[in-house]
């Protein structure tokens, strides 16, 4: 049963660091696509350099989300306890 | 459902064996290495449609790098092409049915940052001399030194992480969608991801020259103002 | 997690060929491509700037021309000008130089006329005041002719310088010219007339000359002694004349 105790956890953990993994960078993109729709709304001639850095930035935040997702995969296909 | 993380060999060479993502990168180079030959035989001052392509890339590299690094992009251009290039179609590889990008293996991303960082030590010798590079370790004081070759460490790893969980979560996501619904719902999802691929390529690339650009030291006419976090 | 070290090792080699690739067939010759079109596109600008360059000079050549033609022009024009004045100037000079010596050729000769004709006139006079005379002296009795002169002769053989006056008759007899042949009478009283004023006896021989109408003229070795009418008129005439010249 160990080993079905370890695959329980792991499952609650990958589920648990996705889910909050998820939080942070979701408040950090809905952040920066308001300052961004912000900004050309006010300076309407720099959209492109705008939404082009805003891409970048959002890849950049996105990348946080994917660790976590990189963890939880980690636990579920290669737990060293497993 | 196999796992994503884990590589299995198609043939051996000999004591090497051979994975798809390595013959998917030589299909790649083959591809790029045919569409230089071909697109650079008949170069004209008059460029036609092709030429013009290129030349539109090769003049937005450089405006890319001299931006970033405000210098010269000739000594970088051919790295920082080719990993934009080669990530790029690694990424959109995955458009063919049954390729996996090679980009989606941990094992390439390595391989891809392991350059980056030897040319960032590389070019940073070469400019600075074997104990100017090592001196910017001690800036702005000798306390920081730990943490400059820790940050060296952990940035190669953010670059090898970043670019692998990307691709992988794009590839493993499809992957259970498909097992999952079926046959066309996917495909947004793989919309998305060509998004995410254009993206993480030209982040890639952008990384690697402030990387580059760093370890150079500042630029001769001004003092740099760092674009992008070295660290995530 | 495993990773695959063939992989990792072949993917950096794969991916070391690709950048030498790419950098060999790709970036070099699009850059040099690049390179080239710059220069080219340099070369034009500049030939342009040099067209421009010399569309410039060859504009302000031009410019500078017409300006030195209009200068020409102007200056032919002040030059034609001048000339016309100066020809004008000198006609009018010519014109009225020769105006001048018209006109003071014209008094020259309405002078010369008038002199002529006072000349004429004084002749005309002259001779009528001759003839008045001659016809005068016809009407009066011969003695008129001689008598009336003999003292004024003397008178004027008296006025002579003292010298002029011992000359008269020393050794030779005195040239006497009459109107008319002297009588004895009158002869002798001219002859005394004479001693007297001389102081000594003098020896006349008289010649008649009717041309001088009436009167006397004693003729010296020094001087001519004239006291007739004829020059007596003669003195008039000349009197007349050269007043009026």
């Amino acid at each position: 049963m160990t080993g079905n105790l370890v695959h329980i956890v792991s499952i609650l953990a990958a589920a648990l660091a996705v889910s909050f993994g998820a939080i942070g960078p979701a408040l950090a993109e809905g952040r920066a696509v308001a300052a961004a729709m912000d900004a050309i709304a006010r300076q309407p001639e720099a959209a492109g350099t705008l939404s082009r850095t805003l891409f970048v930035g959002l890849a950049m935040i996105e990348t946080m989300a994917i660790y976590t997702l990189v963890i939880a995969l980690l636990v579920l296909f290669a737990n060293p306890f497993a | 459902m196999g796992n994503p993380l884990s590589l299995d060999p198609l043939f051996n060479i000999g004591p090497v064996p051979i994975t798809a993502p390595v013959v998917v990168t030589w299909a790649i180079i083959a591809g790029l290495a045919l569409f230089s030959i071909l697109a650079t035989r008949r170069l004209r001052l008059l460029p036609g449609r092709t030429q013009t392509l290129l030349e539109l890339i090769v003049t937005t590299l450089d405006g890319q790098i001299r931006d970033t690094m405000d210098r010269d992009p000739a000594p970088y251009r051919p790295l920082i092409g080719t990993i934009f290039l080669f990530v790029l179609v690694a990424n959109w590889s995955s458009l063919i049915p049954g390729i996996e990008p090679p980009t989606a293996h941990i094992e390439t991303d390595a391989a891809l940052a392991l350059i980056v960082f030897a040319a960032t030590v590389g070019f940073g010798i070469s400019r600075l001399g074997l104990k100017g590079y090592l001196a910017t370790f001690a800036e702005p004081s000798w306390v920081m030194i730990p943490l400059n070759i820790v940050e060296q460490i952990t940035r190669t790893f953010s670059l090898i992480v970043r670019l692998f969980g990307n691709m992988m979560s794009g590839v493993f996501v499809i992957g259970i969608v498909l097992s999952l619904a079926g046959l066309f719902v996917p495909i947004p999802l793989m919309a998305l991801d060509l998004l995410t691929g254009a993206v993480q390529a030209y982040i890639f690339a952008i990384l690697a020259t402030v990387f580059i650009g760093a370890a150079v030291g500042d630029p001769p006419n001004r003092a740099k103002s760092p674009k992008e976090g070295t660290e995530q | 997690m495993t990773i695959d070290w063939w992989t990792l090792g072949l993917q950096t080699i794969n991916v070391l060929v690709l950048v030498w690739i790419l950098a060999r067939f790709l970036f070099r010759p699009v850059t040099q491509m690049i390179t080239e079109r710059q220069a080219a596109a340099h070369a034009a600008l500049d030939d342009a700037r040099a067209a421009k360059a010399e569309a410039e000079a060859a504009r302000a050549a031009a410019k500078d021309a017409a300006a030195g033609v209009a200068n020409d022009r102007t200056a032919l024009l002040a030059k034609a000008r001048a000339d016309a004045e100066q020809e004008k100037q000198r006609l009018h000079d010519e014109a009225m130089t020769e105006l001048d010596t018209l006109r003071a050729d014209a008094r020259t000769e309405m002078a010369q006329a008038a002199k002529d004709r006072q000349q004429a006139l004084s002749e005309q006079a002259g001779a009528l005041a001759l003839d008045i005379a001659a016809r005068l002296i016809d009407r009066l009795p011969d003695e008129a002719r001689i008598a009336g002169f003999i003292d004024g002769l003397a008178d004027a053989v008296a006025k002579l310088p003292e010298a002029t006056r011992a000359a008269i008759g020393d050794g030779a007899p005195v040239d006497l010219r009459a109107a008319r042949a002297l009588t004895d009478a009158e002869k002798t009283r001219l002859t005394d007339r004479l001693q007297a004023v001389l102081g000594r006896p003098v020896d006349i021989t008289v010649t008649p000359d009717p041309s001088l109408l009436a009167g006397l003229e004693l003729d010296a070795a020094t001087a001519i002694v004239r006291n007739t009418l004829r020059a007596d008129l003669d003195r008039i005439e000349a009197e007349v004349t050269r007043h009026d010249g």
